[in-house]
């Protein structure tokens, strides 16, 4: 019986769990929005001094920089996760990988004017790339960012963020010279969703987006959009099985109480009332529901792990191992086989002839 | 002897279905035993002896008639209250009916858990010699020592009234006269009522009873 439970709830944690690694991919993604914001043009072909006054009259504004914005296409379990390429002026690089907590952990930093590109650890796994692989839609028509660029470093740190040099992606002969540039645009020390709230409030010119704003709130409405419906298939799916699963265990709750009935039959003979042998059997059920439910959970977060490691950290997607969602989804599975358990064994019980049981022992 | 019955049964009536057979197993009993009193029943098979345990201990509820015990009317078994009561009664099965993962003391504590019964199974367990049993489980001990555990579990809760149901039929003879002289010993000041078929494990009884067809004869 514990057993059954048990496994039934790894299960669960195993089939639930990996659906987050949308999400968590898509998190590591948005989180170098965390720290600044990109604010790109869209009725002019960049930041002239009329909108560069209007960014510049944000309260909040720590700073800004130009800059050019890609997107770099990583294969995910389903379709694709992006993440933000920069390119950058080379003085600001150090300043700007800091605050995202990002190092260099293999290679170099791309050299003056040239076509090297640094990209996230994970990124480079997930795409299968090495240093010194090129990439970009002038090398492979099926590659989604423009331009080409040559792998020359790897990143390690929380956020998933790709460098290359801003003079590269500026010059005349390269198509990403055609590219508007956007702003990057730093808040003050704790002031960053004030400047944001300010951006957003800034874009609106006659009645027209002047710029879009892409923060942190925006990225993560848009993941959270694709996801909205993702509960509705996971509570079919968990309340389908906990309700098999509960059936299952009221069925091995009535035969294992089959074989304690001379138990209990003695229990009644002896005086025992039978609203205290039903609290008994309930609470023997309810412990057994919720040690299952532990040593299923404790299995499931190993297997989640193991997966996380073996699986997928080499194909560069996150995962959150431990997730509210498949804790509380499995958690029916412990209630329903409880209820049902003890309904079942509570009509046995209440239906049963001590009598019998005895004369039956006697025969 | 004191002068309220420990146990009165009225008129007693009890009948049943088995199968398409109306069964009339206890026919007009009319019966009282007194503190301290050691009542034999003997009689045939399917006589109805057991029968007339079952609705003394309130494990069946007669058809008619009323059955006392300490001078209240015995609930049916379906109320909850009776539980409280049954256990002033010990009973003693044919089998031992020991809850096989339960050692003897724990099987002994389930009619009567408490330090007070703790303390009274010790003396006990000491009296018929197994207190070096009293932590084994039932599988390891003979059938004449899990009877003997199972008389420790009737007499725990210091009953008032022991129904003992052939206690005696699967031990041999020696077995079943110490097992017998544990019972007396320790129910004196109690009612005791023995089911058997061996006359011998009654001689000192002060009244034998016979039952035949659900009626009751004095003899």
């Amino acid at each position: 019986m514990l057993a059954i439970q048990a496994l039934v709830t790894c299960l669960l944690v195993l089939i639930i769990t990996p659906t987050n690694a949308f999400e968590a991919t898509a998190e590591a993604d948005i989180r170098p929005l965390d720290t600044f914001t990109v604010v790109n043009p869209r009725r002019k072909a960049e930041f002239d001094d009329e909108l560069s006054a209007l960014l510049d009259d944000n309260p909040a504004q720590a700073s800004r920089v130009e800059a050019k914005f890609l997107w770099v296409r990583t294969p995910m379990i389903v379709s694709h996760s992006w993440s933000p390429m920069i390119a950058l002026p080379r003085d600001i690089w150090p300043e700007f990988l800091a605050k995202l907590d990002v190092e260099l952990i293999e290679g170099s930093f791309p050299k003056p004017d040239s076509d090297g590109v640094v990209l996230h650890e994970d990124v480079v796994r997930g795409r299968g790339m090495k240093l010194g692989d090129e990439f970009g839609r002038a090398v492979n028509v099926r590659h989604t960012t423009p331009g080409k660029f040559t792998l020359v470093g790897v990143f390690g740190g929380p956020s998933r963020v790709g460098l290359t040099d801003l003079a590269y992606a500026s010059k005349p002969a390269t198509v990403l010279y055609r590219r508007p540039p956007v702003q990057v645009v730093y808040a003050k020390t704790g002031r960053k969703d004030e400047s944001d709230q300010y951006l957003r409030d800034a874009r609106q010119e006659n009645g027209h987006e002047a710029f879009t704003v892409i923060d942190a709130r925006y990225a993560r409405q848009r993941v959270a959009e694709v996801f909205q419906n993702l509960p509705l298939l996971i509570g079919f799916i968990t309340g389908s099985v906990a309700l098999v699963v509960a059936l299952v265990i009221s069925l091995l709750n009535v035969i294992a109480f089959q074989v304690r009935v001379d138990e209990f039959g003695l229990y009644l003979a002896i005086g025992h009332a039978r609203w205290r042998l039903v609290r008994k059997l309930a609470i023997e059920t309810s412990l057994v529901a919720v040690l299952a439910w532990l040593l299923g959970l404790g299995l499931g977060l190993l297997g989640v792990y193991l997966y996380k490691h073996l699986w997928l950290a080499p194909k560069g997607i996150a995962i959150y191992v431990i997730d509210a969602r498949p804790l509380l989804f499995s958690l029916s599975v412990p209630v329903l086989s409880t209820l049902t358990g003890a309904i079942a064994l509570g009509r046995r019980l209440h239906s049963m002839d001590p009598v019998a049981v005895i004369q039956r022992r006697g025969t | 002897m004191n002068e309220t019955p420990l146990v009165v049964a009225s008129n007693v009536v009890l009948e049943y279905h088995d199968g398409s057979r109306d069964v009339r197993a206890l026919d007009g009993i009319d019966l009282a035993i007194q503190r301290g009193e050691f009542v034999g029943l003997v009689g045939p098979s399917g006589s109805g002896k057991s029968s007339l345990l079952f609705v003394l201990a309130g494990l069946r509820p007669p058809t008619s008639g009323r059955v006392a015990v300490m001078g209240e009317d015995l609930p049916a078994y379906a109320d909850a209250s009776a539980g409280m009561r049954r256990r002033r009664i010990g009973f003693l099965f044919q089998e031992p009916f020991l809850v096989p993962y339960l050692s003897v003391r724990e099987n002994a504590l389930t009619h009567a858990p408490g330090d007070a019964a703790e303390g009274r199974v010790e003396a006990l367990a000491q009296a018929i010699g197994m207190t070096s049993m009293l932590d084994e489980r039932p599988h390891r001990l003979s059938g004449g020592e899990r009877q003997r555990a199972s008389l420790l579990r009737a007499l725990a809760n210091n009953p008032d009234l022991i129904l003992a149901d052939e206690p005696t039929a699967s031990l041999d003879q020696q077995t079943g006269h110490a097992v017998m002289d544990v019972l007396r010993t320790h129910t004196k000041d109690a009612g005791l009522l023995v089911v058997t078929h061996d006359r011998g494990m009654i001689e000192d009884a002060n009244r034998v009873l016979f039952l035949r067809d659900g009626r009751l004869k004095h003899e």
